[in-house]
């Protein structure tokens, strides 16, 4: 999958899980960027990405998925 | 009678002359006792040099050293702090700083957002190094902190926590069978917006331990996963909601050095407490700790055992009473009960508050002044029901508010819980109640994905009769968690229809 769908994809589901309208992301931005994704909200974000790609995250990598360029590289790798 | 100076500020001291030894782990970056000491006389010397108007002072509760040094400054110099949690709504800082009047904030950020206010920038300030001479005249009546808790009109209200309160509670604390050390490295968790932060790093202060805090923009379950394994947390308060989120992951952490945990802040469920001790923390000895906000932390502790624990509905018992500290059951006229009948538990002692700040209308429905065999006693209404065993032993079987009575059946709502979670194992379950059109109705969650509720209430009606058989059940993939790391279960409630 590339780089583009995957966040694209990334979009939809962290503005649905954050309530906007839409959210416009690039690789360089993280949690802090988008109003509302905070701690609680990123356990939501993880369980849809898990779902949508059908993968599964490690409990250590949970913690560097704040960058929206580290998850498309686990997804990918993941996917792989 | 206990004493702040001695059994608090004194032990500080102590361990301040402890100059290489690690107090604090915050970001990867440990700070030594020295370090700490030097932070707080900064402090110290301005709250002496500019000293606030009033005794209660704002402290935005951010995760750094400079935070820490300030409530320990506070208390030094006889002043309490009101804790502003910096990711928390500013109108709701504003409405807690507005009810106590403050105006002064300490505030280690470099921009603060209290622009109306005397905000005085901790980190900014040079380092100086400790003077252990004190004003020891300061009345144990003076208060430690305020912590606003969400009220049921909506307004947050203020408990006040006194020296006698907090010194009461560190010397129970340490008489319980739980022994810190200095060579321990302590979980804090906790936002210090919520009290078990305070026993989080309060008691490994005073014993000379390190403390590793949790950063802020961090995934807490996660983040504490790799504290256990990297820095080999020995002691930690957890809340058995983030055990919960760990459950998934229980094969992936794993440690022998973790050697005594305690389950707070909620009800602790058997299944998932033995299955994180045997899975993931086999050497630990487990402890269920009780205690609402206003009798200071904890008020009952419990040494879980590894055979034969005692539960209600798979909730584990909360244990017996505090030292120092009394606890009644009685019904609702106030008269106590019976040993094993389930009535409301009222605490009396030098740990519970003298009250809610500026509000006399819940101090009279709180406090209640009883006369027991000729001797006045100020008893604190936990509005919790418990029982208590032939032992001693006191069971929690759910909230006051939250038994109901459907017709004329009264509902004890962790009873429907339990039976829940005994159908998805896995998962966890919380029952709530809407009136509609005059009935309450049960509203069933599930932590799960979407499915057919069917085969669920199948199996509830296995065992419960038709009044306890949920209106409807609500799948709901992951449970809101309050800032206190507990299950949310106002943002649950909003997602009945």
């Amino acid at each position: 999958m590339e780089r583009k769908a995957i966040i694209k994809q990334l979009q939809s589901i962290i503005a649905k899980e954050v309530k906007l309208e839409n959210v416009e992301l690039t690789e360089e931005n993280t949690a802090n960027d988008v109003k509302g994704w905070d701690s609680l909200s990123h356990i939501a974000i993880i369980a849809q990405i898990e779902e949508t790609f059908s993968i599964k995250f490690k409990l250590r990598e949970l913690a560097k998925l704040k960058k929206v360029g580290s998850i498309i590289d686990l997804i990918i790798k993941k996917q792989n | 009678m206990t004493n702040f100076n001695i059994t608090i500020i004194d032990q500080l001291i102590q361990q301040f002359e402890q100059r290489e030894k690690k107090a604090f782990c915050i970001n990867d970056i440990y700070y030594t006792y020295y370090q700490l000491s030097q932070r707080v006389q900064a402090i110290r010397d301005l709250l002496q040099q500019n000293p606030p108007h009033q005794l209660e002072v704002g402290l935005v509760a951010n995760d750094d050293l400079n935070t820490y040094a300030s409530i320990l400054a506070l208390w030094i110099e006889g002043y309490a702090y009101v804790p502003l949690h910096p990711l928390q709504p500013l109108e709701r800082c504003l409405d807690i700083c507005k009810q106590v009047n403050c105006k002064t904030i300490l505030d280690s950020s470099q921009a603060s957002r209290y622009t109306d206010f005397k905000v005085i920038t901790t980190s900014l300030l040079d380092n100086k190094t400790f003077r252990p001479q004190y004003n020891k005249g300061i009345s144990e009546k003076n208060l430690t902190y305020i912590l606003f808790t969400s009220g049921s009109t909506g307004k947050p209200k203020g408990v006040k926590i006194s020296r006698r309160n907090i010194a009461a509670f560190a010397e129970a604390f340490d008489q319980t069978d739980l022994h810190l050390q200095s060579s321990d490295r302590c979980l804090q968790c906790f936002d210090l917006t919520f009290d078990v932060s305070v026993q989080s790093f309060l008691m490994p202060l005073l014993h000379g331990a390190c403390i590793y805090t949790i950063p802020h923009d961090q995934i807490k379950f996660s983040y504490v996963a790799g504290l256990i394994e990297d820095h080999q947390i020995t002691f930690g308060a957890m809340a058995p909601s983030m055990v919960r989120m760990l459950k998934p992951y229980f094969d992936e952490l794993y440690s022998e050095n973790f050697r005594a945990c305690i389950l707070t802040a909620e009800a602790s469920p058997l299944e998932l407490i033995q299955a994180w001790h045997q899975r993931c923390i086999p050497k630990a000895t487990l402890y269920n700790y009780y205690g609402p906000t206003e009798a200071t932390i904890y008020c009952t502790a419990y040494k879980i055992p590894t055979k034969n624990v005692k539960t209600h509905h798979g909730i584990i018992v909360i244990g017996k009473p505090f030292e120092g500290l009394d606890a009644l059951i009685v019904d609702k006229n106030n008269q106590p009960i019976a040993q094993g009948k389930t009535g409301e538990m009222l605490v009396s002692g030098d740990q519970v508050t003298p009250g809610y700040w500026n509000n006399t209308t819940l101090d009279a429905e709180a406090f209640i002044t009883l006369t027991l065999s000729g001797k006045n006693k100020r008893y604190y209404k936990t509005g919790d029901l418990c029982s208590k065993d032939t032992e001693g032993l006191i069971y929690y079987k759910g909230r006051k508010d939250t038994q109901v009575k459907i017709n004329g059946y009264r509902i004890e709502l962790g009873e429907i819980e339990h039976h829940a979670r005994k159908f998805y194992t896995e998962s966890n379950a919380v029952v709530l109640t809407q009136e509609k059109e005059g009935n309450i109705e049960l509203y069933l969650f599930i932590e799960h994905a979407q499915e057919d509720p069917h085969p669920l209430i199948e199996f509830l009606r296995q065992t419960l009769p038709q009044y306890m058989i949920p209106t409807e059940v609500i799948y709901q993939k992951e449970f809101p968690l309050n800032n206190n790391g507990k299950t949310d279960k106002n943002k649950l409630k909003t997602l009945i229809k």
